[in-house]
C-alpha cells in the first residue's frame, strides 16, 4: 500500500514581480517512489520544490507532508526541512563555505547530532558522492561538476526522506551523470524517495516509476512513463520530444518488424531483445 | 591574490597543524618588530625565505615578487626618517647645501631607517609565510577555537566564500563583453566597466537571496554551524618554535 509522502493541493503562487508561477496546481508524490518532473524553462518545477521545502508559501492551497499541511512556524518548517532536501540548479548558490568539509557537515549538525555522527555522515556522503579526494580543496577551485556533487552530498549527509534535485545532471559529464543516477537508483532502493526536474526525456522515461508533466504553472500529465509518452496531446502541448526507445520502437512496429502487441521498452536492452532475428526477410528472398 | 590563495591550499606544509604555523609567524614577527639589532630583521628574513621556499615550496621567483610589493611603499616612508634638514652642516654625515638650508643624512638616522626598513620587511615576511601555507578556510576554524565573535568568524567565511564567485562572475561579464569588442576604446571601455559594476551589484542581491533560501533549506537556524577537520598536533614543531623564538631573541640581546 503506497503512502502519500508530499501532496500539492490547488496551489496559487505568484512572484513579487507579478509572475504567476503556479496556478491551481495539483500533484501528488508516494512514498519511495521515483518521480521525474518534465517541463520547459518557466514552467514552474522550481517554485514547486520550494514550496516542498516551505521556502515559499503558497498563496492560496496547501502543501502536506504525509497528508498533514505544514506548519509556517519555525519549529514546523525545520521539521520538514530535515526530512525534504533540495538539491539546488546552481551549486554557486548552495555552497557557503570554500571548505568542502565545512559545508557538507553544515546540514547534519543543524540536526542537532552528534559530533561523531556528523562526521560518519560526512564521511560517508563524500564516499557516495566520489569526493573524497576534494576535501582539501577550497570550493573556488573545484570543476562545476564537482562543486555539484559537492552540493549533493552536503543533502545526502543530512540522510532526508525525500530528496528534490533540480537538474541534477546538467553540467555533469556523461560519466558521472550515469554514475549519479546510479547513486539515486541506490538511495531509492533503501527507501528514500527521489523527486528530480529535468529535461531529458530519455532520462526520465527510462528512470522514474512516475511522470509529471508541468506546463505554465499546472500539471498537465501524470502517470507512468508508459502511459505518459502515449499521449501525442500531452507532448504537443508540454513541447516534449518522444524519447528515443519509444521512436525507434513505433518505427518498428509501423515497418512491420514488430507487432501492435509488443510491450513498450522501458531501456535499451528491452527494446533490442524485441526485434526479432532477420528470417522474414530471408523468407522473402528464398521466395 | 589569487596566486597566494592557491599555493595556500598546494603547499609541502598543508599538513602541519594550522596553530602550529600561526604560532610560528606571529611569534616570529613580534621578536622583528621588538628587534634591537639590525641583523636581526636579516636573519629572520633569511629563516622565512628558506622556510617558505625550501619547506613550503613556493616558487622562489613568486615570493620575491611578493616582497617587491611592499618595496615602494616602505622606501618611501623609510626615507622621511633617513634625510633630514638643518641650518649647519654638524653632525650629518653627507649633507648638501641649498643657500642658507643644509639638507642631508646623519649617521644614526641612516641606521634608525634601516633598521625600520628591515623590521618592516622581516614582519612582513613573516605574514607571508602565514598567507602562503595556511588556508584561509583554516584560519577562520582556529578563530573560532579562539573564541573569536562567531559574526566575525561567519562573516568572514561567508566574504571569502564570495569574493570568489564575484570575481568568477566579473570576469565571465568581462569575457563576454570582450568577445562582443566592448573595450575596444576608451569610451566603450567605461561604458563597459560601468555596466559590469551594476551587473554585478544586481547578482550581489540575487546570490545573497538564493544563498538564504538554500541555507534554510539545509535547516539554517540563524548561526551557521560547520565542523572543522582536525589536524594532528605535532609536538616536535612547538618544541622547534620554541628554540628557534629562544635562538633568535638570544642573538638579538647579543648583538645589541
Amino acid at each position: 500500500m503506497a503512502h502519500n509522502i508530499l501532496e500539492a493541493l490547488e496551489v496559487d503562487f505568484s512572484y513579487a514581480n507579478g509572475t504567476k508561477a503556479l496556478d491551481k496546481l495539483n500533484l501528488l508524490v508516494q512514498q519511495g517512489e521515483k518521480l521525474a518532473i518534465l517541463g520547459a524553462n518557466g514552467a514552474g518545477k522550481s517554485t514547486l520544490f520550494l514550496h516542498f521545502n516551505g521556502i515559499h508559501r503558497p498563496h492560496s492551497g496547501q502543501i502536506n507532508y504525509k497528508d498533514t499541511p505544514i506548519a509556517y512556524n519555525n519549529k514546523g518548517l525545520i521539521d520538514l526541512r530535515k526530512k525534504v532536501g533540495i538539491v539546488f540548479q546552481d551549486p554557486d548558490s548552495q555552497l557557503f563555505s570554500a571548505s568542502v568539509w565545512q559545508d557538507i557537515s553544515f546540514g547534519p549538525l543543524n540536526l542537532g547530532l552528534s559530533k561523531k555522527e556528523v562526521i560518519r555522515r560526512v564521511e560517508q556522503a563524500m564516499a557516495a558522492t566520489e569526493i573524497e579526494d576534494l576535501e582539501n580543496k577550497p570550493t573556488h577551485m573545484l570543476s562545476y561538476g564537482q562543486k555539484k556533487r559537492v552540493a549533493i552530498a552536503g543533502i545526502l549527509a543530512m540522510e532526508p526522506e525525500v530528496i528534490i534535485l533540480d537538474e541534477p545532471t546538467a553540467g555533469l559529464d556523461p560519466r558521472h551523470a550515469r554514475e549519479f543516477m546510479m547513486l539515486l537508483n541506490k538511495l531509492n532502493l533503501a527507501g528514500t524517495t527521489i523527486i528530480m526536474s529535468t529535461h531529458d526525456v530519455d532520462l526520465a522515461y527510462s528512470w522514474a516509476d512516475r511522470i509529471a508533466v508541468m506546463n505554465l504553472g499546472k500539471v498537465i500529465g501524470w502517470g507512468e512513463p508508459a502511459e505518459i509518452f502515449s499521449q501525442p496531446q500531452l507532448l504537443l502541448q508540454a513541447d516534449l520530444a518522444l524519447p528515443l526507445i519509444l521512436e525507434v520502437q513505433t518505427a518498428l512496429v509501423q515497418k512491420g518488424w514488430l507487432t501492435d502487441s509488443t510491450p513498450l521498452p522501458r531501456n535499451i536492452e528491452e527494446l533490442l531483445d524485441s526485434i526479432p532475428e532477420m528470417y522474414p526477410v530471408k523468407v522473402h528472398r528464398c521466395v | 591574490m589569487i596566486n597566494i590563495d592557491f599555493y595556500a591550499y598546494s603547499n609541502k606544509l598543508n599538513a602541519v597543524h594550522p596553530l602550529e604555523k600561526v604560532l610560528f609567524a606571529v611569534i616570529t614577527m613580534l621578536i622583528c618588530l621588538l628587534s634591537g639589532s639590525i641583523f636581526t630583521p636579516i636573519l629572520i628574513l633569511v629563516l622565512m625565505a628558506v622556510a617558505i621556499v625550501l619547506m613550503a615550496g613556493i616558487p622562489a621567483h613568486l615570493y620575491g615578487r611578493l616582497l617587491l610589493l611592499p618595496l615602494t611603499f616602505l622606501l618611501l616612508s623609510v626615507l622621511s626618517i633617513a634625510f633630514s634638514a638643518a641650518a649647519s652642516t654638524v653632525g650629518f654625515w653627507i649633507s648638501y647645501r641649498f643657500g642658507n638650508l643644509v639638507v642631508g643624512i646623519r649617521f644614526p638616522d641612516l641606521i634608525k631607517a634601516m633598521h625600520l626598513f628591515l623590521r618592516s620587511l622581516g614582519s612582513v615576511s613573516c605574514l607571508y609565510f602565514l598567507a602562503l601555507t595556511t588556508p584561509m578556510t583554516e584560519v577562520i576554524n582556529l578563530l573560532r577555537k579562539l573564541k573569536i565573535p562567531v559574526l566575525i568568524t561567519e562573516l568572514m567565511i561567508l566574504i571569502y566564500r564570495f569574493i570568489f564567485v564575484f570575481l568568477e562572475s566579473a570576469a565571465t561579464i568581462k569575457r563576454a563583453q570582450s568577445s562582443r569588442l566592448g573595450y575596444i576604446n576608451i569610451r566603450s571601455s567605461f561604458r563597459s566597466l560601468s555596466q559590469l559594476v551594476v551587473a554585478l551589484f544586481g547578482k550581489v542581491f540575487i546570490k545573497s537571496r538564493e544563498l538564504f533560501e538554500t541555507m534554510s533549506a539545509r535547516c539554517y537556524g540563524g548561526e551557521i554551524n560547520v565542523l572543522a577537520k582536525n589536524h594532528l598536533v605535532n609536538y616536535t614543531n612547538y618544541v622547534l618554535i620554541g628554540v628557534c623564538a629562544f635562538l633568535i631573541i638570544s642573538l638579538d640581546i647579543v648583538w645589541r
